[in-house]
């Protein structure tokens, strides 16, 4: 069809503009990350876009090894957020995605579990905030408030729902003739399943796993409610990050927002066509 | 290439994984086998954490009191807590303004998505780098959403560099500062983040309404505007249920961005429901009010939702 | 009601030509079959016509109006699509309702009209039905009757039949036939399918890669294909092709066809073109109903290699390598695999072609 001319001038007109507003903020925060103290805070005439003289400073100084022309040194650095962080993100993506794959498979294959899905869909629904109370009083009981593990199990249940519905669709759309075939050959269904079934999936896996992990490296009130100091995660620490003498350590919190930013979005722009069926539970696939 | 699973079910009963094959015991014992995992996480997170919610609701229990939940009877309170919330002008408030928050973000975030989603219909140069890029927003951790938009928003920052430049005089609004102010900074930073969930799903519906129906539909004289009314916004019926279902779920629960940029104020002005709950959690400590105040979201959300689903199951129906 | 014409129309996709100069003239009322293999630029033909795509050359007329720019909406074409494309999420009164509903038809003329046409394709029963789960006859005939209530002034079929499986094929040609001859609108046809171009249609269009080979009623161009490519095309099984060479004989004009033997001498009408022509290298060509046997020392002496029997009739293969002949018998036909029979065709079913360019030896 030949959309006239005007109609291809609006159209790029409207999505450069739509460009600029998703990237400014972005780039605005990436810009930041290597300047250095003097550029920071300016008052609105002299501010600056792009670093005029870039710096890693920023990044030396939440690991630790710079004070940046700061005063003051950091009580503690990144280095355990940050991996805290990892670790709850990726033990959580674990259980999830273990309860969720086998549960999802039950329910495709043998039809066991029927209240799962909106049980799960349930408690996707829920505000964190309204169920916290428990919570936070269960996790003290055991010992788990303030633990990277503590914060996996509650992320790992948490996340549960999309794991399971994401590897539930993919189930549901897998011929079944293959896991047939071994059946018929005397393989046991669990063998099917772990030596079949699992391995052909693997691409499924892969994304939906992924699609979890970004959740759960993406939490911020759960941390904040079940964490204090140890095993405290990036954005609680983040948010921490400010100082009595200087104020906002603007540089500091943008190089560390950078590196929190970064993943997820290479993961998410790798599983873009997986995007929609997971944001989704499924119901639409893309 | 799009595959639309929508137009016949929505998938919320599971009444569709019943395989059709008659699975011998062998296969039910492995079934409960491998939901169980699953199970057992429900049942821990759901129905008992539920039950002590609604003990501790009906007592003035705190954790400073020194004594353990379980003995919370002891500070029995003849329902006040529920009593308190109906009079409680804060908690009202701060419902009162996420509903706005919701009101104007959703339907905002659904327009622009669904615009920028016509655009992307059909085939441009660019636009696979485009897409990409459009998407990067909601894949930003919301925390560091939160705090980009903190820096954004400063009196000295970009936004108000931009606007002078723009009006061609100093601005120096401290956006987040002032109370009115402050709540729309928050509903941008919500926008600009979840405008591409919208975009991205309402694309995917729109590549997937027939395209035979829609030349079908020029053939027979329809016009644009026409084609969009009467081809493409019916068969995005469900979509667009499932689209906005989801941000107003979501948007319900806003506190990521929002805490980071104002932490519920200046005094107030940004004070959500979920800001409002981990206030009175965190900082107040009546842990048995809040238990009582999470209650009654809820059990009001439950009710919405079992409506909602009835609602669309009817119209299934019909 | 209007005629179509196709001046020097052409078309391009990037470097690759789809539709080389075609010339076509559609008369009014006529029922118009384009036939031929996929990629031999039928649809793109159509879609031209239909506006859904742009001509890179020539140009196309409807009753001499020039339809260049102007747009699919406006040509007044009904299109039948292959899978019908009927909206899946209206009833079958709001489908067929909906060409006068976006012109703007007063309600109670769209009314009465969709109650007339539903009458007419006795859809009445079905109006309130979803038209998501309906069978594909009703499906064909509302997707006819959709298009057909604006009044189009000619009606394009593409492939309508493709996903129809084959014993419900002939019911459906008979109704799209019918509805044909009721509504006396000009149709264009696309199809690769013979049979439904030869029962169908008024005249057939030849195609093949992006030309148009031969335009005629079904029996013209089964009888007198204009080329090889025609010849093999039409019918099942195609003409029989033996390469030859011309000879004299005393009998008059005969094909040396080497191994074979000669044939029977040529018509003498087909004898004096081909010797004003002055081509001595040739292939005969002969339908295979046209093989009658002859007696022994007659005609072409053939060795049958194969006997197929298809109920009424049998079909004998005869020969191997480029002297392959099928023929057609009835069922009681007394020969046997490995037996050498001799056959022969009557000369006035015999057709010669050029072996250089395969163009058909014929008076004009």
């Amino acid at each position: 069809m030949n959309r006239s001319l005007t109609f291809e001038i609006f159209r790029y007109t409207a999505i450069l503009l739509a460009l600029a507003v998703t990237l400014i903020p972005t780039l605005w925060m990436a810009s930041m990350a290597f300047k250095p103290i003097a550029e920071w805070s300016a008052a609105g005439a002299d501010l600056t876009w792009w670093p005029k003289s870039p710096t890693l400073d920023n990044f030396r100084f939440i690991f630790g090894t710079s004070t940046s022309d700061l005063i003051v040194a950091l009580d503690r650095t990144a280095g355990k957020p940050i991996l805290a962080s990892l670790l709850s993100a990726v033990f959580g993506t674990l259980i999830a995605m273990t309860a969720g794959t086998a549960g999802a498979y039950g329910l495709s294959r043998f039809g066991s579990g029927q209240n799962l899905p909106l049980a799960l869909i349930q408690l996707r629904l829920f505000p964190p905030m309204a169920v916290m109370i428990p919570v936070m009083i269960m996790w003290a009981f055991f010992g788990l408030v303030d633990t990277w593990w503590g914060l996996a199990l509650i992320y790992g249940i948490v996340t549960l729902p999309f794991a399971f519905w994401l590897m539930k669709t993919f189930f549901d759309d897998m011929p079944r003739e293959i896991e047939d075939a071994a059946l018929v050959e005397g393989c046991s269904r669990l063998r099917v399943f772990m030596k079949i079934t699992l391995p052909m999936m693997r691409p499924a896996l892969a994304s939906s796993a992924l699609f979890v992990f970004i959740l759960n490296w993406s939490d911020y009130l759960i941390a904040l409610l079940l964490t204090t100091r140890e095993w405290v995660t990036i954005p609680v620490y983040m948010a921490s990050l400010s100082s009595s003498m200087t104020g906002q350590l603007y540089g500091a919190k943008a190089a560390l927002g950078l590196i929190a930013a970064v993943p997820p979005v290479i993961m998410g722009i790798a599983i873009q066509k997986h995007l929609v069926r997971g944001l989704t539970f499924g119901a639409l696939k893309q | 290439m799009s595959m639309l699973a929508t137009e016949e079910k929505l998938s919320v009963t599971g009444d569709r994984s019943t395989p059709e094959t008659r699975i011998e015991d062998g296969g039910r014992r492995l079934g409960l086998m491998l939901t169980l995992p699953a199970q057992l996480l429900v049942l821990f997170i759901a129905v008992f954490p539920l039950l002590m919610q609604l003990y501790i609701s009906l007592t003035d229990w705190s954790p400073l009191d020194g004594i353990g939940w379980w003995q919370a009877y002891e500070l029995w309170n003849n329902f006040a807590n529920y009593t308190d919330l109906a009079a409680d002008s804060r908690f009202w408030d701060a419902l009162g303004r996420t509903a706005l928050v919701m009101a104007i973000c959703v339907p905002a975030e659904f327009l622009l998505g669904l615009g920028l989603a016509i655009l992307f219909m059909d085939n441009f140069v660019g636009k696979r780098l485009f897409y990409s890029v459009m998407l990067i927003p909601m894949m930003v951790v919301p925390a560091v959403a939160g705090y980009m938009f903190f820096m954004l928003f400063q009196s000295g920052g970009p936004v108000n560099d931009i606007v002078s430049t723009l009006i061609g005089r100093p601005f120096a609004l401290a956006w987040l500062s002032s109370p009115g102010t402050a709540l729309i900074a928050v509903m941008i930073a919500d926008i600009w983040q979840w405008t591409p969930l919208m975009f991205l799903i309402l694309l995917a519906g729109l590549v997937g309404v027939p395209e035979d129906q829609m030349r079908a539909a020029t053939l027979l004289g329809a016009s644009w505007s026409q084609r969009f009314r009467t081809i493409v916004m019916p068969k995005m019926k469900t979509i667009i249920i499932i689209a906005l279902s989801i941000r107003v779920i979501e948007n319900f629960k806003i506190f990521d961005t929002l805490y980071i940029m104002t932490g519920g104020g200046p005094g107030v002005a940004t004070e959500t429901i979920s800001v409002y709950i981990y206030k009175v959690t965190q900082q107040d400590l009546i842990w048995g009010y809040v238990a009582a105040i999470a209650l009654v979201i809820l059990i009001a959300l439950s009710i919405l939702v079992s409506l909602a689903i009835s609602r669309m199951n009817a119209a299934k129906e019909a | 009601m209007t005629a179509i014409h196709l001046e020097n129309l052409v078309k391009r996709f990037g470097a690759f030509t789809a539709l080389k100069t075609m010339d076509l003239e559609i008369r009014d009322g006529e029922f118009m079959a384009l036939l031929g293999p996929s990629g031999c630029g039928k649809s793109t033909t159509m879609n031209m016509i239909a506006g859904m795509e742009q001509p890179s050359g020539g140009r196309i007329t409807f009753d001499g109006r020039d339809m260049n720019g102007v747009a699919m909406g406006r040509r007044g074409v009904g299109f039948v699509f292959q899978n019908y494309a009927i909206f899946t999420h209206m009833n079958v009164y709001d489908n067929l309702a909906y060409g006068l509903k976006v012109r703007g038809t007063s309600a109670s003329e769209t009314d009465r009209r969709v109650k007339a046409m539903a009458d007419f394709l006795q859809l009445t029963p079905m109006l309130d039905k979803p038209s998501a789960k309906l069978s594909v006859n009703i499906l064909q005939r509302l997707a006819i009757g959709r298009s057909a209530i604006v009044e189009p002034a000619i009606f394009l079929l593409d492939e309508p039949l493709s996903n129809v499986d084959a014993a419900f094929r002939a019911v459906m040609r008979t109704e799209l036939k019918h509805l044909q001859r009721q509504f006396r609108q000009t149709m264009v046809y696309v199809t690769h399918d013979q049979l439904e171009a030869m029962t169908m249609a008024d005249r057939i269009a030849v195609m093949d890669h992006g030309v148009l080979q031969q335009v005629g009623t079904p029996l013209e161009v089964y009888n007198d294909p204009v080329n090889l490519f025609v010849a093999d095309f039409i019918g099942s099984p195609g003409m029989n092709l033996l390469k030859g060479t011309l000879a004299d004989s005393d009998r008059g004009l005969v094909i040396d066809l080497g191994a074979l033997g000669v044939t029977a001498p040529l018509d003498p009408a087909l004898s004096a073109v081909a010797r004003t022509n002055g081509v001595r290298e040739v292939v005969y060509g002969f339908r295979p109903e046209r093989v009658v046997l002859a007696t022994a020392g007659q005609g072409l002496a053939m060795p049958v290699t194969f006997i197929e029997r298809i109920g009424a009739r049998t079909v004998v293969h005869f020969g191997d390598g480029e002297q392959r002949v099928k023929a057609v018998f009835d069922n009681d036909i007394a020969v046997q695999t490995g037996e050498t029979v001799h056959v022969a065709v009557e000369p006035r079913f015999a057709r010669m072609f050029d072996a250089a360019t395969g163009v058909a030896i014929r008076e004009v």
